[in-house]
């Protein structure tokens, strides 16, 4: 990879050891890829929850706020494995929280935005069409790349830093224009789509194009950004995808000629019974669930007034727990409007500043995971420790509630 | 077989064979270095002190620090060897290297097809360089 003089300087710690540090890790990392330089970014979102960095994380992240690293670019992180508020409350035990205490410090030094939300893009960073942002988080790169049309890679833990403190991100992958034509195409044909269909469309999608860039054609016009929030993470959970061109949402994709730019690609028509497969797949268990997790990933002030309104007037049944995760600022104008309220009249919770998948379930006690999250239903089974069922989220409601 | 130096170092082990996507989230506990994934076809086997081959790499991008987890605790491999880039590997190696002093090569470009021929357990010794890696019985 060639480096320019100052970066040169920088490999060789002339601009201190934390950049030092960032520099040998992006350059590793830039040569395994074949990257042929490295390019400035408008922002960085990276991971700092303790159940995926572990102790070593936060020696890492330590290390790079001890010798002086900074953010060189504005950085938003993904949510903590604890709510950050109100965690004693949900049973989290003192010596977890405390490790992810020292990442939230350690982070904080490093000079991060403290948003603490895996949905940046609707709350804290807000790239603009044609930005590069090197992000952490899956389901939010692709929402990046297919609807705000800015370029980003997927960014691995360790790298996401290293990236941020420098404000510099290896040139390859979804940077590069020939990497984002689509190579694959997704039909639907499926008449009205429930808010599970979303999640499962994505599943399938993600499922079916591999390392292939997929166009989804066929999505009603009424689609709103947070279904396909909910069908990029779908996507995300079940491979490598980074982006999905939506034909008319997606900038430089009004059609999806347009997308594989002319060429011929296989054409894939999504079915119900596909639909169905993805459910049977991601549900192990038929029993009542003791946890409702909705909000993978976090839900918007919108979604929270909507469970509102079906949660209106039902109590929980006895032995069910259920969480909303949400962001901060979401769960603030949720408390501010009188949602919040209302939500937990019913006996369900809101959370910020976490989510399920990243928290520590099974320490907290719940064996049977009930969710319209096909992210949460795919990370959590492949662990083979809790039962996932996976429903949309109106029947979920009508059986755990009455 | 020879293969891409992805990050430099000289190691040895008994081969641990994976012939399906790998990876060390939510698939290998740190603190002992047991393989875990319920979809891995070397579930139950330990990857401390051997020389792990596997295909490509899988699922979350938190991979990385749970390997460097497993390096924390001792119980890493010695070496990797992929036929993909697994950028996981090479972050949580070089990571390893600065946090911990671990010396741990990565490699890529040998085929299912070529490590298929290694005898599960047998020894197996790596050099990784820039200029290339090979990988022997």
């Amino acid at each position: 990879m060639h480096l320019d003089s100052s970066q040169e300087k920088l490999l060789r710690g002339e601009g201190g050891e934390a950049k030092q540090f960032a520099m040998e890790v992006v350059t590793r990392v830039g040569d395994a890829v074949g990257a042929g330089s490295l390019v400035p970014i408008k922002s960085a979102h990276v991971l700092a929850h303790y159940s995926s960095l572990h102790d070593a994380g936060i020696e890492v992240l330590e290390r790079f706020a001890s010798s002086g690293g900074k953010f060189a670019v504005p950085t938003s992180v993904d949510p903590a494995s604890i709510d950050l508020q109100n965690w004693r409350s949900f049973g989290v035990p003192e010596d977890y929280a405390r490790q992810q205490f020292r990442l939230c410090d350690a982070y904080a030094k490093l000079g991060g935005m403290r948003c603490w939300t895996c949905v940046q893009y609707q709350v804290c960073n807000f790239p603009k069409q044609g930005e590069t942002v090197a992000w952490a988080e899956s389901s939010a790169v692709v929402f990046a790349n297919s609807v705000l049309g800015c370029r980003s890679n997927k960014i691995t833990a360790g790298m996401d830093v290293s990236c941020a403190v420098l404000g510099l991100t290896p040139m390859f992958g979804m940077l590069e224009d020939e990497n984002r034509t689509a190579t694959v195409s997704f039909k639907l044909n499926l008449g009205p789509l429930t808010d599970l269909d979303y999640r499962s469309i994505g599943f399938f999608t993600g499922r079916r194009a591999g390392a292939r860039v997929p166009v989804l054609e066929g999505l009603p016009a009424s689609v709103t950004s947070d279904e396909i929030k909910h069908l990029g993470a779908g996507a995300a959970a079940a491979g490598p995808v980074t982006m999905i061109h939506l034909p008319g949402i997606t900038p430089g994709s009004k059609t999806a000629s347009a997308a594989t730019a002319g060429e011929k690609v296989e054409q894939i028509e999504v079915s119900r019974s596909d639909l169905a497969a993805v459910e049977e797949d991601l549900s192990q268990t038929a029993e009542l669930p003791d946890l409702v997790a909705f909000g993978v990933p976090h839900l918007s002030v919108n979604e929270l007034g909507m469970l509102s309104k079906q949660l209106e007037g039902r109590k929980l049944k006895r032995g069910v727990k259920m969480y909303l995760y949400t962001s901060g600022q979401a769960y603030e104008m949720a408390e501010r409007t009188g949602i919040r309220d209302s939500i937990e009249a019913s006996g369900a919770r809101l959370t910020h500043s976490t989510d399920a998948e990243i928290s520590p379930l099974k320490r907290l006690g719940f064996n049977t995971v009930m969710t319209n999250s096909a992210k949460l239903a795919e990370i959590v089974s492949s662990e083979g420790e809790i039962r996932m069922r996976y429903a949309a989220q109106k029947s979920i409601i009508e059986e755990v509630t009455s | 077989m020879k293969g891409r130096g992805l990050v430099a170092g000289q190691a040895g082990g008994g081969a641990l064979l994976s012939q399906r996507a790998f990876t060390f989230a939510h698939g290998v506990d740190p603190s002992t270095g047991s393989v875990t994934d319920v979809r891995s076809d070397i579930r139950g086997a330990n990857v401390k002190g051997t020389v792990l081959f596997y295909p490509f790499g899988k699922g979350s991008t938190t991979a990385s620090s749970w390997f460097l987890e497993a390096v924390r605790h001792g119980n890493h491999p010695s070496a990797i060897v992929t036929e993909g880039v697994d950028l996981s590997a090479v972050i949580g190696s070089v990571m390893a290297k600065v946090i911990y002093g671990k010396e741990i090569p990565v490699v890529s470009g040998v085929t299912r097809e070529q490590y298929a021929k290694i005898a599960p357990g047998a020894r197996v010794k790596v050099t990784s360089t820039k200029d290339g890696a090979r990988v022997e019985t």
